[in-house]
């Protein structure tokens, strides 16, 4: 039961998740000046179920809060509070207190100190709009379900012992002054099965001051029969008028769709109710645990949505069981390239076999795509992140962000929070000035961090650039040389020089700030990075900025290859990095110094590089009997490699070598082949970027 | 003879092998398979005693020579060769030794602490105990069996060790 509840709980603390995005999103627009009743309507909407969930998980101080952020919301939509600069700006205040208190009642820590916040927002309704006027019942009637909201006004309509007499003809004043309700609550058999609780329910109507009237036991079997498990009771409940009819059917929330619900005026049964507590709720019994949530179309217009209307279909599936299906499918692609390599070459041209793996690409790519989620949930922390800093800094920064909609594999995103988290600090900490010191460069004394995501083939590339004062190089070179990570007469190029910054154990905060400084380092965001598969690049302009790219795999699972031969081995290399292949003639192939060479090639010289030297697999081959495969990198632009052979184009499943191994630079991982060997998949980017992969092979296996 | 599992805890079934003439043993339970040697894949960058990875029902896991692992004289490879896979907390990994030898079951009082060795810089021997060995001729000589600790051989450990 309780495991049941644990994960209903967990679903619940996704759904906040999804909220907290939606209202800052909400209030962000709004701070860009944006107060259409849309906008405010879904901020409030957002704050309103993470209220009501919080309720029914029992989670008082977090339903405190919401509750008294969401009356503010409330006058704010209704017209009566002007969504000025002043009161987003304090909205948004309350909206990081609502973060911190979902995060502390999701892990049981301390709550957030929210007096403050609090103050100001009983400061916002006490100043700007009349705080429970007869004629707008709403903020009124939603407000207190639990007694502690000290707002006098309220006090007077609310009645928590329903004893409020009716005197008043109904057909006169039915929606001013309209009799009690009477809830009919009856579980579905099956929903204490399913780790409902309909006793939370209760408990949460009797705090809004309802009474259970009665309890029809009809259903109920003897003994011999009972079900424990099951739910044959149908209880009545009284509530008293002043209760508005969103709150209770707010309590249905997380009651089982099945159940049976009625909420009706004490003298009339009224039914259809019924039909919309059922429908908003479609999901939550078959859910297993806390997971992905697949939502078929868009996200972002059920924002726009009113909440009575039935959500965009989707259903939560656990993400364990979808990295099954991809495995699944991956040995499916496997097992067809070992019968195509066992038919015969005139049976693989057969259509059954082309369709058989048409049809594997598309389950495929389905697969994947379920697994692709917009990267605005790795960017949707930043914003709070920069408020943060931005009061520990003093410095003034703007975020522009743009390309969030990219789809990325669910387990990038997950991955990429820390580096992203840690290249922003370092941003506002190093990068951006002061305002003064802006101002006395000439520019404006905001800062700007851009922050976009962008796909570029097989790639998403991640930027991160400020317009601060840039990498101050003389430093860096200095602190590197102090540190023994270079030789004090080393000739190191700028990027060179740049990239000593991600070395391990350089750090050039002059103060150890508590923001960036704190012994990990941009070595820790590389590596991070490169474990993903992908590449970490800085570029930096003095004076102007500095800007870091991350390219990461568009997904961590399979990969379009050319397999290529290297002595006895053979190694899969990226088909979105290849360009072209060329068989060199004699002579096209030139040494430039004793361990570079370039191709030239119509009229433009290209480096090249010997892979199989690069893996320490000798054996002088002349480059007329080799293949250069020019390919396409982030960091060197076009470089040609060279290899023996090529064997042929196949769709490989990606093994991460870090499971049973750690991973190991210039691998992208491995691949099983059709034959059952493994093959290598080399990482282009890091290969081509010559000064360290060869250091980094130092320990390379005879 | 007949011993079986089910005082568990009082006796260990282990898996002994030999690698040059020094008999080993490993815990059964991490044992998941022994298999023909089988020339890995070789990675870069990874210290000479991982000879690379192969390929375990789809998993790509590291193949190791246990002696060179453990500061022997590298293992040369004959046709008794062969790979013990074993999983180390969530990791597997394939260990190079020289022959299987038998299943022996031990009691664990018997075994005693691995005397302080300062040949490896951390010991992966967890212990030492004397088991009863089945030659071809009747007499029953008795041989020393080093225990192996499988968490002191985890790649992942050693190796980040080394990059730190």
């Amino acid at each position: 039961m309780s495991d049941e509840l644990d994960e209903i709980q967990g679903i619940f603390f996704e759904e906040c998740a999804e909220g907290l995005v939606i209202a800052e999103e909400g209030l962000s627009a709004m701070a860009a000046g944006d107060v259409s009743a849309d906008v405010i309507a879904g901020v409030f909407r957002a704050v309103h179920s993470i209220k009501g969930g919080s309720g029914a998980f029992g989670h008082g101080a977090l339903q405190a809060f919401s509750h008294r952020f969401e009356n503010v919301l409330d006058e704010v939509r209704a017209g009566h509070i002007p969504a000025s600069a002043e009161v987003t700006r304090i909205m948004l205040n309350a909206f990081d207190i609502l973060s911190d208190h979902v995060a502390a009642a999701q892990s049981g820590s301390a709550f957030p100190d929210d007096a403050a916040t609090l103050e100001q927002l009983d400061a916002i309704l006490a100043s700007k709009g009349a705080p429970a006027e007869p004629g707008a019942p709403a903020p009124v009637a939603e407000a207190d379900e639990f007694g502690f909201t000290p707002v006098a006004a309220m006090v007077e309509d609310f009645d928590p012992f329903g004893f409020e007499p009716v005197m008043v003809a109904l057909d006169d004043l039915v929606a001013a002054e309209p009799a009690g309700w009477t809830v009919r609550f009856g579980p579905s058999r099956a929903a204490m099965a399913n780790g409902a609780e309909p006793m939370l329910v209760i408990r949460e109507l009797e705090d809004m001051g309802g009474r259970v009237a009665a309890a029809d036991t009809s259903r109920l079997p003897g003994l011999r029969d009972l079900d424990p498990e099951e739910g044959y009771l149908v209880w009545t409940l009284d509530l008293p008028a002043s209760v508005e009819e969103q709150a209770i059917r707010d309590c249905f929330d997380f009651v089982a769709p099945d159940s049976l619900i009625e909420i009706g005026r004490a003298d009339v049964a009224i039914a259809p109710p019924v039909v919309e507590a059922a429908v908003s709720v479609p999901v939550i019994e078959e859910t297993e645990r806390p997971a992905l949530t697949l939502v078929a179309g868009n996200v972002a217009p059920a924002v726009e949505k009113p909440k009575a209307e039935a959500p965009a279909q989707s259903i939560r599936v656990d993400l364990g069981k979808l990295d099954q299906l991809l495995n699944l499918v991956g040995e499916l692609v496997i097992r067809g390239s070992i019968l195509s390599d066992r038919l015969s070459p005139a049976d693989q041209e057969r259509v059954e076999l082309p369709e058989l793996s048409r049809l594997t690409r598309q389950i495929q790519d389905n697969v994947m795509s379920l697994r692709a989620q917009p990267i605005r949930q790795a960017f949707s922390r930043v914003p709070r992140m920069l408020r943060d800093l931005m009061g520990e800094t003093g410095k003034q920064v703007q975020l522009v962000t743009t390309g969030e909609t990219t789809e990325v594999d669910k387990g990038v995103i997950e991955k990429i929070g820390d580096p992203l988290t840690h290249m922003i600090r370092n941003a506002v900490d190093h990068g951006i000035e002061s305002p003064e010191e802006r101002i006395a460069a000439g520019k404006p004394a905001e800062g700007t961090i851009r922050l976009s995501a962008e796909q570029k083939g097989a790639r998403i590339i991640v930027r991160i650039s400020d317009d601060g004062r840039g990498i101050n190089r003389e430093r860096v070179r200095a602190k590197a040389i102090e540190r023994g990570i270079i030789a004090a007469d080393a000739q190191l190029s700028d990027e060179e020089i740049d990239s000593l910054i991600c070395a391990p154990g350089f750090s050039t905060a002059e103060t150890i700030s508590n923001i960036s400084g704190r012994g990990v380092g941009m070595d820790v965001v590389r590596s991070n990075v490169e474990a993903l598969g992908g590449r970490l690049d800085i570029q930096s302009v003095p004076g102007e900025g500095t800007t870091f790219s991350m390219g990461l795999p568009l997904t961590l699972a399979i990969l379009d290859g050319m397999i290529v031969r290297l002595g006895k081995q053979r190694y899969v290399l990226p088909l979105t990095n290849v360009i072209e292949t060329v068989q060199p003639a004699p002579g096209q192939v030139q040494a430039t110094s004793p361990t570079s060479e370039v191709i030239e090639l119509r009229g433009q010289y290209l480096p090249v590089r010997r892979v199989g030297e690069m893996f320490g697999l000798t054996g002088e081959r002349r480059p007329e009997d080799s293949l250069v495969i020019i390919v396409e990198s982030e960091a060197a632009g076009h470089v040609g490699l060279m290899v023996d052979t090529i064997d042929n184009r196949r769709e490989v499943v990606i093994k991460s070598l870090e499971d049973n191994l750690h991973p190991i630079r210039g691998l992208g991982g491995a691949t099983v082949l059709g034959d059952g060997s493994i093959a290598l998949i080399l990482d282009i980017d890091a290969l081509v970027v010559a000064t360290g992969f060869k250091s980094a092979l130092k320990g390379m296996a005879a | 003879m007949s011993k079986t599992q089910e005082t568990e805890g009082e006796e260990r079934k282990i898996v002994t092998f030999t690698l040059g003439h020094q008999m080993f043993g490993i815990d059964m339970r991490a044992l998941i398979e022994i298999r023909e040697w089988e020339e890995p894949t070789p990675l870069p960058s990874v210290p000479s005693y991982v000879k690379g990875v192969t390929n375990l029902r789809g998993a790509v896991v590291p193949v190791v020579g246990l002696a060179e692992r453990l500061g022997w004289t590298p293992s040369v490879l004959h046709s008794r060769s062969c790979i013990l896979v074993v999983a180390i907390g969530q990791r597997q990994a394939g260990f190079l030794v020289d022959e299987v030898a038998d299943i022996v079951v031990i009691d664990s009082a018997d075994i005693q602490p691995a005397p302080d060795v300062e040949v490896n810089e951390q010991s992966a021997i967890a212990g030492l105990v004397r088991i009863e060995r089945r030659t071809s001729d009747a007499s029953h000589a008795e041989t020393m069996v080093l225990l192996l600790d499988l968490d002191a051989l985890s790649l992942t450990r050693h190796i980040m060790d080394i990059a730190a």
